[in-house]
């Protein structure tokens, strides 16, 4: 491995990077979660199986899929059903699904099936026990399942182009881990190696759920035909990746968890400032690099999405790569810092699309010096979250107007800055988010706001009389969450999003894009302000294609064979 | 019932918030409860009868009157929710040599995580003891002297006192990863966890989580 120099160049500021609109715009990257799942497999060697697969012809059934690492072995238990059309449905709120799926700890044996069987399909109103490690489900995508169940019967490959426009069989919704409905915690894995990154059990069952489906689809195919049906073709099989239908449950999730976006985005940053300080380009990193750039291009073109905003930034990307490419075409990318040459140009040419889309393509030839850094992005979150109480009020007042600078500019008498209430509704316990002077939800309020907390702690900083943190906040107990926050944020920059999460006009989706993109996530489409689509694994190495993979080189759409 | 360890900090997080704490408060009660029931000791039993007993009392009631001298409540019972995160946010104090004595606290068993946070921050070893138990945490161990098991699950104490140690006996405490909960104590945390939610109307189903486009597509 090469040594990187030491940077010369300083990871950006934190009131650049933590605006909505650019956390909004981000792109997986070789630190995506996905990524690091695969290279670990890859690197490792790992085996996968398939020890039960009974499921009838009208798709009805179980199938297990073991991964073998070197200690341990994991389990995608898969529970299909046949699932009436009405009762489909993407939303938190369903009670059925076309299949449901368990990560489990090991092997199972057929109790545990058994006992499964009698829980995983019921989802939230089930229960797992501690070796079971997430708990997931999916449904079709019932146009592209039929059109390819209707081909494959009849001996012929389905259409790539209807395949490129889904991108998915079936889509997964919520993927719970970390004991949900009873699972086993993350500390109880988290000292393993394939655990201790950031949502590796819930990656690697939604790697497994892939191989599942298009193995169901292969089946219920021959199930129908079997003497005219094929199975798919291995090159167009890879287009197919899993989709995900996710909403605002995950939203919250990033500002309950300071410590763990700090990390991520830290990671991400850190990788870019190293690759920025390269004195110069080496000539393959730059070739590899020219050829990421017209796959990424390649990427924006399939990148579909109906929803106005989305379309205009998919616009915008689409003429930023264009530029970018036209750029390159004169471009030295080899003496005097050529990344940070570039990277400057793009701060006048790029949106904050393409912007982001760049940071991301400038990391893709440099894993030598970037892939190290995903060690750094998990957190001991219990370690950081006591108060210094001994700090001197007057210091917390100062790391509130450097922190929350943005946010003390704000006039929050004004109803447009606090217009949205987040909340956790009596009937699903899920976050919502709702209209403050519209409904009566202020008493429920989650603490989700801390621009605006941040605001009134500095207000009552300036009343207090109270010398010391833990004197002032004995006396105002309500401070004790924004102080905690403060101060964290004042040892890790990027902890906080600087950005005003109660606003009239914030938009859930660009917390949603910021986690989905370090998940490795492609292709989000917004179907409203609050919830989308997204596709992962597309053109992905199945597990039994993995020990075939040199590199780690899968997620932008391959070049046409005659181009490579 | 079996938890998760991560199911009872959430629900104990959002009883102590419906019990009227601030969130502040609240996330770390989740956390002591939590550790109280990682160290196979009955933390969610605890914490219901705690927050039942002290449901509807102010604040400024059962909060150290100050942070100076013997810690008092003004009317008697110090929660232990509120002086325990008083005395982590001082651990500098107790790792300097002072030693801290508390006036009657209610639960006291909830004093415990937040004595060991506070060791683990400066890596003194502290040592928490009343009648009847004694406890000792330094360099991520804890260490236990507990002639009578009863003595966990005492409502309240007349006095308590927290003092620099200087090394860990006592019994080594084994954590567990699972929290074993009956029912009553339970559903109580439950009652209380309720009173954040927000009752569901109709509109604000659909309004809240953001129905749009079809999804049977």
């Amino acid at each position: 491995m090469t040594q990187a120099s030491p940077p010369t160049i300083a990871p950006r500021d934190p009131n650049v990077v933590m605006r909505l609109a650019r956390l909004g715009s981000f792109h997986q990257s070789r630190l995506s979660f996905m990524r690091q799942l695969l290279r670990r497999m890859a690197a490792e060697q790992w085996r996968f199986d398939v020890p039960a697969f009974e499921i009838d012809s009208a798709g009805v059934g179980h199938a297990v899929y073991t991964a073998h690492g070197p200690e341990r072995a994991y389990s995608l238990v898969a529970f299909s059903h046949d699932l009436p059309p009405e009762q489909r449905s993407d939303r938190v709120i369903a009670t059925a699904w076309d299949a449901t799926f368990t990560l489990f700890d090991g092997i199972p044996t057929d109790a545990d099936i058994a006992r499964l069987r009698g829980n995983v399909p019921k989802q939230e109103a089930g229960r797992i026990s501690d070796r079971e490690l997430s708990l997931s489900r999916a449904n079709r995508s019932v146009r592209l399942w039929n059109h390819v169940i209707d081909a494959l019967s009849e001996g012929r490959q389905p259409d790539q182009s209807l395949v490129d426009t889904v991108g998915y069989l079936m889509r997964t919704t919520a993927v719970y881990g970390s004991g949900k409905f009873g699972a086993a915690d993350r500390e109880y894995t988290r000292h393993r190696p394939e655990c201790a990154g950031p949502f590796q059990i819930e990656m690697l069952s939604v790697y497994l759920t892939r191989a599942f489906v298009m193995d169901l689809v292969e089946h219920m195919a021959r199930a129908r035909a079997p003497l005219t049906a094929v199975p798919l073709d291995p090159a167009l099989r890879r287009r197919f990746g899993i989709g995900n239908s996710t909403g605002l449950g995950m939203a919250p999730f990033l500002i309950n968890h300071p410590q763990l976006l700090n990390a991520w985005i830290a990671a991400r940053e850190e990788a870019l400032a190293r690759v920025r300080s390269l004195p110069t380009g080496g000539a393959a990193e730059v070739e590899a690099f020219r050829t990421f750039v017209i796959r990424a291009q390649m990427h924006a073109q399939s990148w579909s999405s109906e929803h106005p905003l989305q379309v205009e930034k998919l616009d915008a990307l689409r003429a930023d790569m264009a530029a970018l490419a036209t750029h390159l075409s004169q471009a030295d990318l080899t003496s005097d810092y050529p990344w940070n040459r570039l990277w400057l140009w793009a701060q006048d040419h790029l949106s904050m699309e393409g912007q982001e889309q760049l940071a991301s393509l400038i990391l893709e030839p440099h894993g030598t010096i970037v892939d190290q850094l995903a060690s750094c992005m998990s957190a001991e979150e219990h370690t950081a979250w006591p108060i210094d109480g001994t700090m001197p009020v007057s210091d917390l007042r100062g790391i509130v107007e450097d922190v929350y600078g943005w946010a003390l500019k704000i006039d929050w008498t004004d109803p447009a800055p606090c217009a949205r209430v987040w909340y956790v509704s009596e009937a699903k316990l899920e976050p919502r988010l709702g209209q403050r002077f519209e409904e009566p939800l202020e008493a429920y309020e989650q603490p989700l706001g801390p621009g605006r907390d941040a605001a009134r702690l500095h207000a009552a900083l300036q009343d207090t009389e109270a010398t010391t943190t833990a004197a002032f906040l004995l006396r105002r107990p309500e401070f004790r969450h924004i102080a905690r926050r403060a101060q964290m944020a004042a040892r890790l920059p990027y902890a906080e999003i600087r950005d005003n999460t109660l606003d009239a006009r914030m938009l859930p989706i660009d917390m949603l894009r910021l986690k989905l993109s370090f998940f490795g996530a492609c292709h989000f489409d917004p179907r409203s302000d609050r919830w989308l689509r997204i596709n992962m694994y597309q053109h992905a190495p199945f597990p039994h294609e993995l020990d075939r993979v040199t590199g780690d080189d899968w997620t932008l759409p391959p070049l046409p064979l005659a181009a490579e | 019932m079996d938890w998760s360890l991560n199911e009872i900090e959430g629900l104990a997080r959002k009883a102590v918030r419906g019990a009227g704490y601030g969130w502040g408060h609240a996330e770390e009660a989740g956390k002591a409860t939590r550790w109280i029931c990682a160290a196979g000791w009955p933390g969610a039993e605890l914490l219901a009868d705690l927050l039942t007993r002290l449901d509807g009392v102010a604040y400024d009631d059962i909060r150290p009157e100050s942070c100076t001298g013997p810690w008092r409540a003004r009317l008697g019972t110090l929660c232990p929710l509120i002086t325990g995160a008083a005395i982590c946010d001082l651990a500098p104090r107790w790792a300097s040599g002072e030693t801290l004595q508390l006036g009657a606290v209610a639960a006291p068993l909830f004093l415990v995580p937040y004595m060991v946070w506070s060791a683990d921050r400066t890596g003194v070893p502290l040592m928490l003891e009343w009648p009847g138990l004694k406890i000792i945490r330094g360099a991520g161990q804890t260490g236990i002297h507990l002639p009578d098991p009863a003595t966990l699950s005492l409502a309240q104490v007349e006095g308590a006192t927290l003092t620099p140690a200087t090394s860990v006996t006592g019994l080594p405490l084994i954590r567990a990863y699972r929290a074993h909960v009956s029912a009553d104590p339970a559903a109580r945390l439950q009652q209380l966890a309720h009173r954040t939610y927000a009752p569901e109307t109709e509109e604000s189903r659909r309004a809240g989580a953001g129905a749009g486009l079809s999804d049977n597509d």
